[in-house]
């Protein structure tokens, strides 16, 4: 697995922002569950990035959501906030002799139960800076918080379809 | 000295954190209270050509029920000429002089020139919704317009480029329009609570009155935005809660925001004397 970052991420950037406008904007399940799949990104960039690097493409990824959402500022906020989340829970998920260097952030090399609480650790802390962003006061944050429950399930569910349709599973699973 | 720099490069990473998100606030809160040419919105050049080829692409699958709006406007307009021409063989006071009539010139009856557009980027289940038109400066467009469509009010220009307008959507949560009750023309406020894109609320109507279910909302012609009488919707519910001395109205509104596809953006001639007189006066709200 490529440790660096690289062309592939750059097309990611490209088609997951594009999905996100073009497909995902259309899409909400009960008036609720909002998919922001253009997060995966982020989520899928090399685990090694470094830090400061990568709150700048933070920044950029929200940024080209919101021009598009006509909400400025509020994608590009809450993806900083994940950007900068990202090396402190991949800290707390380390494994018990530390990250290889072939290690990604791919559900077959790290395993299902490790992927499924770091993207949703971080999804939480990104919906719940858009939602109530968005809505800037606690006046309803019951309806903002069932909102944001069901859109981190939503998302979270479209992150392990993308990894078990696009993401190889060449080696062997960790123990 | 040296350890100053020290000390910032160790915490390089937390640094361009807090300054990254406090340029994300600054832009939040610029992009709120600010009206007029912003850069980066849906009305920039590029970003409105990517959401017109998109809408160009979906528009496909609604041809239908675009074709039948417009034909369903064409009989009703139609009706009006009808009814006009009638009224205008019947009526001859234009002939007579003008130095005891009132000449019936349109230019002082109708200050109001629509401007039809496209709807290319629309959404009804944010918090915050704004449409996307593809009319611009180039088309006579200018911010603080109103904008309605064949059914109702839609709402309001925010930001216009050359040939794209962003629209602020009566579906917004800082929008209000001053709207009356047709019936015993009281006025009062209507705002969008968020949820359900079909149903707003109507604000400040005093308890002395008695609004009753089906009673039709329509703008007030209090400002300068929308013309008198635009339909807003009609009144779902009311309800008296005794701790508060206004009416808690629920209004359907008759614009389905989720089937919008051609739009009038409303143009008032006399916008600027009527606001500069209001202005002088003291007496201009804040309300939309």
């Amino acid at each position: 697995m490529n440790s660096k970052f690289g062309i592939i991420n750059i097309v990611q950037f490209v088609l997951f922002v594009a999905l996100q406008i073009l497909l995902m904007d259309n899409l909400v399940i009960f008036g609720a569950g909002f998919c922001f799949i253009y997060v995966a990104f982020l989520l899928f960039l090399p685990i090694h990035i470094n830090r400061v690097f990568l709150l700048f493409l933070g920044f950029a990824v929200g940024f080209s959501v919101d021009v598009f959402y006509d909400t400025m500022g509020i994608h590009a906020a809450a993806s900083v906030l994940l950007a900068f989340l990202r090396p402190l829970v991949l800290n707390l998920l380390t494994p018990r002799d530390g990250y290889d260097t072939g290690d990604s952030v791919n559900i077959h090399v790290m395993g299902v139960r490790w992927f499924l609480v770091y993207t949703l650790l971080l999804l939480l802390a990104h919906h719940t800076a858009v939602f109530f962003l968005e809505t800037v006061s606690f006046a309803e944050a019951g309806y903002t918080l069932v909102k944001v429950a069901v859109s981190t399930l939503f998302t979270g569910v479209v992150m392990v379809i993308l990894q078990l349709l696009f993401f190889p599973s060449k080696k062997a699973t960790r123990a | 000295m040296r350890n100053l720099f020290a000390f910032i490069y160790r915490f390089r990473a937390f640094l361009v954190f807090v300054l990254l998100e406090a340029l994300c606030v600054y832009l939040i809160v610029r992009y709120n209270t600010y009206q007029g040419a912003a850069f980066f919105n849906s009305a920039n050049k590029y970003v409105g050509r990517v959401l017109e080829y998109q809408s160009s692409v979906s528009d496909y699958f609604r041809l239908a029920s675009i074709n039948n709006t417009l034909a369903r406007e064409n009989a009703v307009l139609r009706e009006e000429v009808m009814r006009h021409k009638a009224t205008a063989q019947i009526d001859s006071t234009g002939q007579l002089d003008t130095a005891i009539y009132a000449s019936t010139d349109t230019t002082h009856t109708l200050p109001y020139i629509l401007h039809a557009g496209r709807v290319i980027n629309n959404s009804v289940r944010r918090t915050n919704n704004y449409l996307t038109l593809s009319v611009g400066s180039a088309d006579g467009v200018q911010p603080g317009m109103g904008v309605m469509s064949s059914k109702g009010v839609v709402g309001r220009v925010k930001t216009v480029s050359e040939h794209y307008a962003t629209v602020t959507s009566l579906l917004h949560s800082q929008m209000l329009l001053s709207a009356k009750i047709k019936r015993d023309n009281t006025f009062g406020t209507i705002k969008w609570t968020g949820g359900n894109y079909r149903m707003a609320q109507l604000e400040y109507i005093p308890l002395h009155v008695k609004p009753v279910k089906g009673d039709t909302v329509m703008t007030s012609g209090f400002n300068t935005v929308f013309p008198d009488g635009v339909m807003v919707g009609t009144i779902s519910s009311v309800a008296r809660e005794s701790d508060k001395s206004f009416y808690t109205i629920r209004v359907k509104l008759s614009v389905d925001f989720a089937q919008l596809s051609y739009v009038y953006v409303v143009e008032n001639t006399h916008q600027d004397e009527r606001t500069e007189l209001e202005q002088n006066a003291g007496i201009l709200t804040n309300e939309q």
